[in-house]
C-alpha cells in the first residue's frame, strides 16, 4: 500500500470515531429519539370485569356455586378476564398433544366469540358452557350447527365442512392406526352430506341438520355424553 | 397437568362438536367423582390462619398437604389443621400450591427454608427460575461454611488425640500456632529466607574499588568468602528443612509433586550443582545463570503468608481470564504493529525497521509506558499510535475485574475461617450458658449415667484431666483409634456444665461379667482405654504400675476398680481418693480439683 492508500484508511477511521461520538451525543440523529417510548402502553390496561353474579345466573343455567368455581378456575388461568385467540389455541393444543389443535381450535374460538370481538370474555365462555353442559338436545344441536357453519350464514357447504373435517382429522395426528389418508375427510364430508342434506342442494341448513340428527340414535345418545361434567 | 386441569371440562364440553360428524358412537365417560367442594381448608400454622379451597392442595398429591397425611395434623375441635412451623415461610409454600411456582424469599436463612421444605414434601428442584439461581448460591455458600467447621472440629480433635511423632512434626510444619516447637521453627526458617533473599541481593552491589584497581567491584567479589559462608549455613538449614518435611509428610509422593517443595528443591539446587562444578571455566557461565533460581527462595515465604497463598490462588483460578487477556492482547499488538510498520515504512531513518521490531513499539504504547525510544513520525504513523495507545487502555482493563473479584472472594473466604476460629470460644461459652436445660433432664440423666456405671463397674473421669495425664505419661505415641469415643461425649460435657464426665467406657471386648459384686477384686481385661493414673503415683514409680496406654489398641493391663460406694454418689461430694495401702493406685486423676468424677482404682499389672 502507498502512502495514499494509507492516507485514505486514516482518514475513514477518523471519521467513523467522530460519526460514534456525535451518535453517543444524540446530537446525529435527533429524529429517532420520540418513537420508541409509546408502544408498550397499550396492552397492560386491557381487563375486562364479568357481569354480575346475579345476571349471569339468570342468562345460564348454573347455579351461583357452579358459576363461583367456574369463575375463579378461569381468572386462575387469564387474570386479565379475557382470552384472545393464541392463549385459547395454547390451552386446547394442551388436551391434544399428537396432533395439530389449532384449527379446530380456532373455530371454537369463534363459536363462542359471539359478538366478534377477538376476544372471549368469561360472559362467552359460560353462556357457551351452559348450553353445551345444560341445554337441551335441540340447543346443543343448534350450537353444533352454529360451530359448523362458518362464515355464519345459516347454510353449512361442503367447503365448510370439509374445513371442520379437516381440522378435526388434524388433531389426531400423523400416528393413527389405521394411518390418515388425505382424503380422508373428504370422503366423511361426502358420507355426512349424503346423510344430512335431504333436497340434494349442496348445503345443510339448520331445519335439515336437527331433524336428521333427531331420527339417529347414536347422536342423540352422544349428546348426553358430558352433562355432568362440571 | 395441573396446569390445564381447569379447563379440562371445557374441552370435553365442546367435544360436543364431534358428535353429529361422528362416524361410531362415543365410548363411555369415566365416572365423576363428586367431590364435595363445599368448604374451605383452614390451616393453621403457628397462630396465624390460612385458608384455601381443598382442590388447591389437592394438585399435588404427593406432598404433606395434598396427601392423607394432612389428617395427623387436624384438630378435631377447632377443626382446622394445626402445624407448629414458621408461618412466615409457609406463606411461600401455600403460595407454591396457588401458583405452581415455588419461590425463594431472600431474606430467609437458607437452612431453616429447607427444612421446611422438607418436613412438607416439598422437593426443592422446583424452586421458580426467578429464584433459583439465588438459593443454589446460598446452598453453595452454606456448604462451605459448614465444610469449614467440619474441618475445625477435625483438627481441634486432632489436638486432644495423641498423634505420632511424625504427624506432630508434620503438623508443626504446616500450622505454626500447633506448638511452640512449630512457632520457633517457622519464624527460625523466615529469618534465614529473609536473610538469604538479601544476601544474594547485596551481594551484586558495588562496593568501591579494591586496593589496586580501577574499576568497581561488586560485595560479592570483594567479600566472597563471607558471603559464601552465609550461603553455605542458609542452604544448610534449607536442606535440613526439606529433608525433615519429605520424611514426615503423610503422603511422600504428593509432598514432593507439590508446588512448594519444588520451589525447595529449585532454590538449593543452585548451590550444590555449584559445589560439584567450581572450577570448569566453560560450565561457569552456565553456573552463573543458575544463581538466578536462587530467587526462587523468595516464594518460600509463601507458606508464611496467607495472603501470598490467596493472589496464588485467584491466579490459578483466573487462568481463563488471564488467557482471554493475553490472547487479546497479542491479536492487538499484531494488528498494530502491522499497521505502524506499514505507515511508517514510508519515513527516512523511521526506527520501526520490521514488524517484530514494531511489537516493542506496540506493547510499551498499549500497556501507555511510551518509554519513548520509538517514535512514530509521519502523521499517519502518529494517528495510529493514538488509536493503539487508546484501545490498549480498554483491552487490558476490561479481564482485570474479574481477577479482582476472584481475590477478594478468596480473601474473604480465608477471613471469614479465621473469625470463625476466633468466635468459637465466644460461642461455646454461649451455647454453655443456653444449654443448663432444666433440671428435671439432668437429673434423669444423671441416674442413667449413674446405672451405666454400674452396669460396666467402670466409673467417668473428666476428660481434661485424663489427658494431661496421658501425655504427660509417654511421648512416643502411637495412632488410637478411640478418637470417636472421645467425640462422643462432646456433647455431653457442653451441655452437662455441671457435671463434665468422660465416657471412659471400654468397649465391647470386656470379658468379664461386670454385674458382679465389686467388693471384691476382679480382674477384668480392658481393650481400650484404662483409667488415668494419678499424677503422684506417676512419679513415684511409673515403671511397675500399668502402663498408662492411653493410645494402644489392646490393653492387656488388668485394672481392679473398686468403686467405693463414695465414688459413685453424685456431683457435689468430693471422697477422698482412698488409696489401699501395698497396691499401686491407680487413681484417677481427681487430686484436689473441684470436679466430681471420683472412684478408685486400683491398678494391678497381671498378665
Amino acid at each position: 500500500m502507498g502512502l495514499d492508500g494509507m492516507e485514505v484508511i486514516a482518514i475513514v477511521v477518523v471519521v467513523g470515531l467522530f460519526y460514534v461520538v456525535l451518535k453517543q451525543f444524540g446530537i446525529w440523529e435527533p429524529l429517532s429519539l420520540e418513537e420508541s417510548n409509546d408502544g408498550d402502553l397499550e396492552l397492560s390496561m386491557v381487563r375486562h370485569q364479568p357481569e354480575g353474579l346475579d345476571q349471569l345466573q339468570v342468562q345460564t343455567k348454573f347455579t351461583r356455586k357452579e358459576l363461583q368455581s367456574l369463575y375463579r378456575g378461569f381468572k386462575n388461568e387469564c387474570p386479565s378476564g379475557l382470552v384472545d385467540e393464541e392463549t385459547f389455541k395454547t390451552i386446547y393444543s394442551q388436551f391434544f398433544p399428537q396432533g395439530d389443535a389449532t384449527t379446530y381450535a380456532h373455530f371454537l374460538f369463534n363459536a363462542f366469540d359471539m359478538d366478534r370481538s377477538g376476544s372471549i370474555r368469561f360472559e362467552d365462555f359460560v353462556i357457551g358452557l351452559s348450553v353445551l353442559l345444560r341445554g337441551s338436545v335441540t340447543e346443543k344441536l343448534r350450537w353444533a350447527f352454529n360451530l359448523y357453519d362458518i362464515n355464519k350464514d345459516g347454510y353449512v357447504t361442503k367447503e365448510e365442512m370439509l374445513a371442520i373435517m379437516t381440522s378435526i382429522y388434524d388433531m389426531m395426528g400423523r400416528y393413527t392406526l389405521p394411518s390418515v389418508r388425505d382424503d380422508s375427510p373428504f370422503d366423511h364430508v361426502e358420507k355426512f352430506f349424503q346423510k344430512m342434506d335431504r333436497n340434494r342442494d349442496g348445503v345443510v341448513t339448520i331445519d335439515e341438520f336437527i331433524e336428521t340428527c333427531q331420527k339417529d340414535e347414536s347422536i342423540m345418545a352422544s349428546m348426553q355424553l358430558f352433562e355432568n361434567v362440571i | 397437568m395441573a396446569a390445564g386441569a381447569p379447563w379440562l371440562p371445557f374441552a370435553r364440553a365442546a367435544a360436543i362438536g364431534w358428535m353429529p360428524v361422528a362416524s361410531a358412537p362415543m365410548p363411555v365417560p369415566p365416572p365423576e367423582k363428586r367431590r364435595g367442594r363445599t368448604g374451605l381448608i383452614v390451616l393453621n400454622v403457628s397462630g396465624t390462619k390460612f385458608q384455601t379451597w381443598p382442590d388447591t392442595l389437592e394438585r399435588y398429591p404427593d406432598t404433606l398437604l395434598g396427601s392423607t397425611e394432612r389428617d395427623f395434623f387436624f384438630l378435631e375441635e377447632s377443626n382446622e389443621f394445626f402445624f407448629d412451623r414458621d408461618p412466615d415461610i409457609f406463606r411461600h409454600i401455600l403460595n407454591f400450591y396457588r401458583t405452581g411456582k415455588l419461590h425463594f424469599p431472600r431474606q430467609e436463612c437458607i437452612s431453616a427454608y429447607d427444612e421446611e421444605l422438607a418436613f412438607f414434601g416439598i422437593i426443592p428442584e422446583i424452586i421458580g427460575d426467578c429464584c433459583y439461581e439465588e438459593y443454589k448460591d446460598r446452598h453453595r455458600e452454606d456448604q462451605e461454611r459448614i465444610q469449614d467447621d467440619v474441618e475445625m472440629e477435625q483438627s481441634r480433635e486432632l489436638v486432644s488425640v495423641d498423634l505420632s511423632f511424625r504427624e506432630t512434626m508434620w503438623r508443626a510444619f504446616e500450622n505454626p500456632h500447633t506448638s511452640t516447637m512449630a512457632l520457633v521453627l517457622y519464624y527460625v526458617t523466615g529469618f534465614f529466607i529473609a536473610v538469604s533473599v538479601m544476601a544474594n541481593v547485596a551481594e551484586t552491589v558495588p562496593c568501591g574499588a579494591a586496593p589496586n584497581r580501577v574499576r568497581q567491584v561488586s560485595c560479592g567479589e570483594r567479600y566472597a568468602l563471607a558471603f559464601f559462608c552465609l550461603d553455605t549455613a542458609c542452604v544448610m538449614i534449607f536442606t535440613v528443612e526439606y529433608v525433615l518435611r519429605l520424611l514426615v509428610a503423610p503422603s511422600r509422593y504428593k509432598f514432593v509433586k507439590s508446588v512448594m517443595s519444588i520451589i525447595d528443591v529449585v532454590a538449593i539446587m543452585p548451590y550444590y550443582i555449584g559445589l560439584v562444578m567450581t572450577d570448569n571455566e566453560d560450565v561457569s557461565g552456565a553456573f552463573v545463570t543458575l544463581r538466578v533460581f536462587r530467587v526462587f527462595r523468595i516464594f518460600k515465604f509463601s507458606r508464611h503468608s496467607a495472603g501470598l497463598r490467596i493472589l496464588g490462588y485467584t491466579l490459578k483460578s483466573c487462568a481463563s481470564e488471564l488467557g482471554f487477556l493475553l490472547f487479546s492482547l497479542t491479536m492487538a499488538i499484531i494488528i498494530f504493529a502491522t499497521v505502524m510498520f506499514y505507515a511508517e515504512k514510508g519515513s527516512s531513518d523511521s526506527k520501526f525497521t520490521s514488524i517484530p521490531a514494531a511489537f516493542w513499539y506496540t506493547i510499551v504504547t498499549m500497556t501507555t509506558l511510551g518509554y519513548g525510544d520509538m517514535v512514530p513520525q509521519t502523521i499517519m504513523g502518529k494517528i495510529f499510535g493514538s488509536v493503539c495507545s487508546l484501545s490498549g487502555v480498554l483491552v487490558i482493563a476490561l479481564p482485570v475485574p474479574v481477577i479482582v473479584s476472584n481475590f477478594s472472594k478468596f480473601y474473604l473466604q480465608s477471613q471469614r475461617s479465621e473469625k470463625r476460629r476466633a468466635q468459637k470460644v465466644s460461642k461455646e461459652a454461649g451455647q454453655a450458658l443456653v444449654c443448663k436445660i432444666n433440671h428435671d433432664y439432668e437429673v434423669h440423666q444423671h441416674h442413667l449415667l449413674q446405672c451405666l456405671e454400674k452396669t460396666t463397674n467402670h466409673q467417668f473421669v473428666e476428660e481434661k484431666m485424663y489427658h494431661e495425664s496421658c501425655r504427660e505419661v509417654t511421648l512416643v505415641k502411637q495412632v488410637s483409634r478411640s478418637s470417636s469415643i472421645l467425640s462422643s461425649p462432646h456433647s455431653l460435657t457442653s451441655c452437662c456444665a455441671r457435671r463434665k464426665k468422660n465416657f471412659n467406657v471400654p468397649n465391647s471386648n470386656m470379658s468379664v461379667a461386670l454385674q458382679s459384686s465389686f467388693q471384691e477384686l476382679s480382674t477384668i481385661q480392658i481393650s481400650e482405654r484404662p483409667r488415668v493414673v494419678s499424677r503422684s503415683s506417676l512419679n513415684a514409680n511409673f515403671e511397675e504400675t500399668v502402663p498408662l496406654n492411653c493410645d494402644q489398641a489392646h490393653i492387656t493391663a488388668a485394672v481392679i476398680s473398686s468403686p467405693t460406694p463414695a465414688g459413685t454418689k453424685p456431683a457435689g461430694t468430693k471422697p477422698a481418693g482412698t488409696k489401699p495401702a501395698g497396691t499401686k493406685p491407680g487413681g484417677d486423676g481427681s487430686t484436689g480439683s473441684t470436679n466430681d468424677s471420683q472412684g478408685n482404682i486400683v491398678g494391678v499389672s497381671a498378665l
